[in-house]
């Protein structure tokens, strides 16, 4: 993290992973707030199991995670293939659930609430498609209402599970666009699993490298370049 | 007609069980919507004989006591009801605490308490041929004479599990639809999968208790699988099983009076007969 950066989240002494085994273990850095990173990694790194841990879905097994603020928001976008497509929710249904955790119980969403959501599609550019069902969107629309489904918890913190998987080369880098756009106007705290180095290296300022239960925290240019990622790879680049 | 009339007019005899039949068939798809898109089908099935156990428990206690007659002065209806919710909400509960561990196969687990459950009935059940007759006759699905106490009580029922899904329907299809989604918004999945299954647990109670096990079932499962494959949005779902579930309750009530049919096996036929038209001539 820049030293002039202001903190959002301590990470100290972290273990993650999944019954007794951890998949990465003493894992210690800061995340700023308004920095965009990008965890990147082989395979079965653990890369989304310290997603979740830090979206708080599965525990530490060791260490801490603190917030350096009061009330910390998660945004969480998950691999929109998680999403069962036996449910028959709209686009903004889909994106409605960000409300949920300040929801009334009985009552529909707070007017102040739906004129948020109305005006994050427009951002989104997702107005157009909203009201079809989701699970007939394409990959980059299923993103942008899940994006505006995330925006809508007011989170303190954006976190991203793959944003990119599977969507077409234009889809990708429109969605890689947004992300950078929302980081840069809206001052979106924003940390992202990908495999897309290319993009990372267009539109991502920092990056997490997690490598054989390590974690390299450092600017893009640096951890990402083509002559880095051969070294961690062991394998040359052309 | 004469026979719609005569079932649906006040002096009807069975009126009662005609208001209970539709009862549970307007409110079991609705939670039985959960159990197809959570794709817990089997639990649909297991937890309705796991009620009908309690209702063999409830009817063999005397002579699981040693005496030849009842020793309670409470009527077999009631202790058959209380038999059916108890043995069903400490089911419920056995599955969400497995379910929180998260070992085995969840169809292993139910298919072992549907076998379990049936075999205990049977085995309660052996000693007692008066209890072992009312109780065949419930699994057969055949008619059975309710009282207004008996519909005050599934109203009763019906009535709290409706307003627990108006007030936090909307939190119990989040959790079913993205748990990870809920837990960042710091709800707690366990907490309302156990809620889910106390209205599953009371609604199947009562459902089994008056128009059996299988039709509990048939209620639960074939107006949700049917209505999704015409609704297009959740609300048509959730309306559309609600309405197949009511009208099937009162055209195979009607059916089985009028042809002198056993009703569950008729509403199960007549459910099974929609739900084989939207096969044919839907695409989904």
């Amino acid at each position: 993290m820049p030293a002039n950066e202001q903190p959002l989240i301590h990470v100290r002494d972290l273990s993650v992973g999944y019954g007794r085994n951890p998949v990465l273990a003493n894992l210690s850095f800061d995340l700023g707030l308004h920095s965009f990173h990008a965890i990147l990694g082989a395979n079965g790194s653990g890369k989304t199991t310290l997603l979740k841990t830090i979206a708080g879905i599965l525990k530490p097994m060791a260490g801490e995670i603190r917030f350096t603020v009061q009330t910390p928001g998660i945004g969480y976008v998950p691999q929109r293939d998680s999403l069962d497509p036996l449910f028959l929710f709209t686009g903004r249904e889909v994106a409605q659930m960000g409300a949920y955790g300040r929801a009334t119980p009985g009552r529909f969403l707070a007017k102040s609430d739906t004129e948020k959501l109305e005006q994050l599609l427009k951002t989104l550019e997702a107005t157009e498609f909203a009201h079809h069902p989701f699970t007939e969107l394409s990959g980059g629309q299923k993103q942008r209402i899940l994006i505006a489904r995330a925006l809508l918890t007011n989170p303190s913190l954006l976190l991203l599970d793959e944003p990119t998987a599977g969507l077409d080369p234009s889809a990708a880098n429109s969605l890689f666009a947004l992300l950078s756009e929302l980081h840069r106007n809206r001052q979106a705290t924003i940390l992202m699993v990908t495999h897309d180095l290319d993009l990372t290296r267009q539109y991502v300022p920092q990056a997490l490298w997690v490598h054989r239960g390590k974690l390299l925290n450092g600017k893009v240019t640096e951890l990402a370049s083509p002559e880095r990622v051969g070294e961690l790879f062991g394998i040359a680049l052309q | 007609m004469n026979t719609l009339q005569e079932i649906l007019s006040p002096d009807f005899l069975l009126r009662n069980s005609v208001y209970v039949s539709v009862l549970v068939g307007l409110i079991s798809p609705i939670l039985g919507i959960f159990l197809v898109l959570r794709r817990l089908i089997f639990l649909g099935i297991a937890l309705p004989q796991v009620s009908s156990t309690g209702i063999a428990f409830a009817l063999a206690l005397h002579i699981l006591a040693g005496h030849d007659s009842p020793i309670h002065d409470a009527s077999e209806q009631t202790m058959a009801f209380v038999g059916s919710l108890s043995f069903t909400l400490v089911a419920v509960i056995v599955l969400a605490v497995m379910e929180r561990r998260g070992r085995g196969l969840v169809e292993g687990r139910l298919g072992t308490l549907y076998v379990v459950a049936t075999a205990l009935s049977v085995l309660m059940l052996a000693k007692c041929p008066q209890a072992e007759r009312g109780w065949l006759n419930l699994l057969k699905g055949e008619l059975v004479a309710l009282s207004l106490r008996d519909l005050v009580t599934t109203s009763i029922a019906f009535v709290i599990v409706c307003s627990v899904l108006f007030l936090f329907g909307r939190i119990l299809l989040l959790v079913s639809y993205d748990r990870e989604m809920a837990i960042t918004l710091g709800k707690r999945p366990l907490v309302w999968d156990l809620v889910l299954y106390l209205l599953l647990g009371t609604t199947i109670s009562v459902s089994v208790l008056s128009v059996g096990p299988m039709i509990a079932f048939g209620f639960l499962i074939i107006p949700p699988l049917t209505a999704h494959r015409i609704a297009s949005s959740m609300k048509q779902l959730f309306l559309l099983s609600s309405l197949i579930g009511g009208l099937s309750a009162i055209v195979g009530f009607w059916i089985a009076y009028h042809f002198d049919l056993p009703v569950g096996p008729t509403d199960i036929s007549f459910l099974a007969a929609i739900y084989l038209v939207t096969v044919i001539f839907t695409r989904r």
